[in-house]
């Protein structure tokens, strides 16, 4: 209960910022921008509005995420509230989930403005209901909740600037983490192989989260494969909120 | 005062806009244009835009799709020269082997500029990369008919096609035709009609339209079905 308290005031706190709203009219912009870019093609337009669609709603997703993310505990360390928090009877953990599920509903909301614009320009353009993007939609919002999840962790012990820092480079990290590692294995001795491999484990996977290729060229996608990357996302946050919720736990406030 | 400060602004806004578009518009007219060989498109190798793209390698490869369809339709419009357009519809493919619409109509703008070999190549990746679609198969056995007048070559590819699922009625018209090498002209002016009925781009449906009287005006004069080189065929069948 206490933590639904914490989300809601942080979900409140979050609307209010004037970056949400910038970010939000960018990606729009860009989700109209596609239609516009699609004219200029010949074949390949839906494909265009679609995967553009998919591309505004991760970059900007992520934006949000990391820049709204980074700042949620330290905002309140900085304006001494967190002080008065931790007097009350609340749990540190109580407070760090509350703030992660605030920052949820906020992209949740914002996710699915994006998404209505992006399935409503779709399903126009191909005449029938799109509805088979609800699933890389969905899985772009796990994406996301993996990335608010690291920018929490990293906000509990570091400054706003570091934690985006920290939090921008392990997505870039994730997202070439394959890359990585076939290169390793192109090039790499044995030491390296272990070295990239031990990384490529460790790195929150974020291509293994995207499914909208297959979508978008409309094969047909094994729910196998979605609950695995699915199951893979959820185990990931879980495993970044305990880290997060540990070292907050142990942070000396005086 | 508080009257006078916007409209001043307003002013001096109006004036900077009226400037900056009139330079704009005399600087265009005062560079000279660069001939078609130096505004060479920017290619780097596919892996390196894969890596840049930072998983939005679908997304990349669209951009490169628009740039590959403004090539064309730059060159067709000019020199009807297209250097780099085989770069470009590789790229595209290398970035997103799923694209079936930049192998089929990349391999049509290879066609119209004579490039057979890099055509071939191009339908035959997406053959690689997409088994399953009869599409690429049907597109490389008409090339090999209608360019390359090739009709074993031809008749293999659509055969391909025709074992494919999802092939419409047309398909298997095909295949007979070319068994018994009878009905060729009128087969080849159904082909063009599907192209022109199915294709966006004007200058592929004027060279249908072309096409098509060509073929007309052979069969009234009795003339084989295509004029076009055989070398391509050695290239190869459906293996």
């Amino acid at each position: 209960m206490k933590t639904v308290a914490v989300a809601f005031n942080t979900f409140r706190e979050a609307i209010r910022d004037r970056i949400l709203y910038s970010l939000l009219v960018f990606a729009l912009a860009m989700i109209g921008g596609s239609l516009v870019l699609s004219t200029l093609s010949v074949g390949g337009e839906v494909k265009i509005i679609k995967d553009l669609g998919l591309a505004a709603i991760g970059l900007v997703g992520t934006l949000i995420a990391v820049f709204i993310g980074v700042g949620l505990v330290h905002k309140e360390i900085e304006r001494r509230t967190l002080y008065v928090i931790i007097t009350k009877p609340i749990r540190r953990a109580e407070f760090v989930l509350g703030k992660f599920l605030g920052l949820a509903i906020t992209l949740a909301v914002n996710v699915a403005i994006m998404a209505a614009c992006l399935l409503l320009l779709a399903s126009a353009m191909e005449a029938r209901l799109t509805s088979e993007l609800l699933v890389p939609i969905g899985m772009a919002f796990l994406k996301l909740m993996v990335v608010t999840a690291i920018a929490i962790l990293f906000s509990t012990f570091s400054s706003p600037t570091l934690s985006a820092i920290f939090t921008l480079a392990l997505v870039v990290g994730g997202s070439l983490a394959k890359d990585l590692k076939l290169f390793a294995a192109s090039f790499g001795g044995p030491f390296t192989q272990a070295a990239v491999s031990a990384v490529y484990l460790v790195l929150p996977n974020l291509a293994a989260l995207d499914l909208g290729g297959a979508v978008v060229h409309g094969g047909p996608i094994p729910a196998a494969a979605v609950g695995l990357a699915a199951a893979y996302g959820i185990a990931y946050v879980a495993a970044l909120l305990v880290g997060a919720i540990w070292i907050f736990q142990y942070r000396d406030f005086k | 005062m508080k009257i006078r400060f916007p409209i001043a602004c307003l002013c001096v806004l109006l004036i900077a806009s009226a400037a900056a578009a009139g330079l704009l518009s005399a600087l265009e007219k005062a560079r000279p244009r660069p001939a078609a060989e130096a505004g060479a498109p920017w290619l780097p190798p596919a892996g390196v835009v894969r890596v840049m793209s930072l998983g939005y390698h679908a997304l990349a490869a669209d951009l490169f799709w628009l740039r590959t369809v403004q090539y064309f339709g730059e060159h067709i419009q000019t020199d009807r020269r297209y250097p780099h357009l085989y770069r470009l519809v590789d790229l595209t493919t290398s970035l997103d082997p799923h694209f079936l619409d930049a192998y089929q109509l990349g391999g049509l703008f290879l066609s119209i500029g004579r490039a057979f070999p890099e055509a071939i190549a191009v339908y035959r990746k997406g053959i690689e990369h997409n088994p399953d679609r009869w599409e690429l198969p049907y597109d490389l056995g008409r090339m090999y008919f209608l360019d390359l007048g090739d009709i074993p070559a031809a008749l293999e590819w659509f055969e391909r096609a025709n074992r494919l699922p999802g092939h419409p009625p047309y398909v298997p018209r095909m295949v007979a035709h070319l068994r018994t090498r009878a009905g060729l002209i009128e087969a080849a002016i159904e082909m063009w009609e599907r192209i022109r009925e199915t294709t966006d781009n004007p200058w592929v449906r004027e060279k249908a339209t072309q096409e098509i009287r060509k073929l007309q005006a052979r069969r009234h004069r009795g003339a084989p079905v295509t004029t076009g080189p055989t070398s391509g065929g050695k290239e190869g069948g459906a293996n």
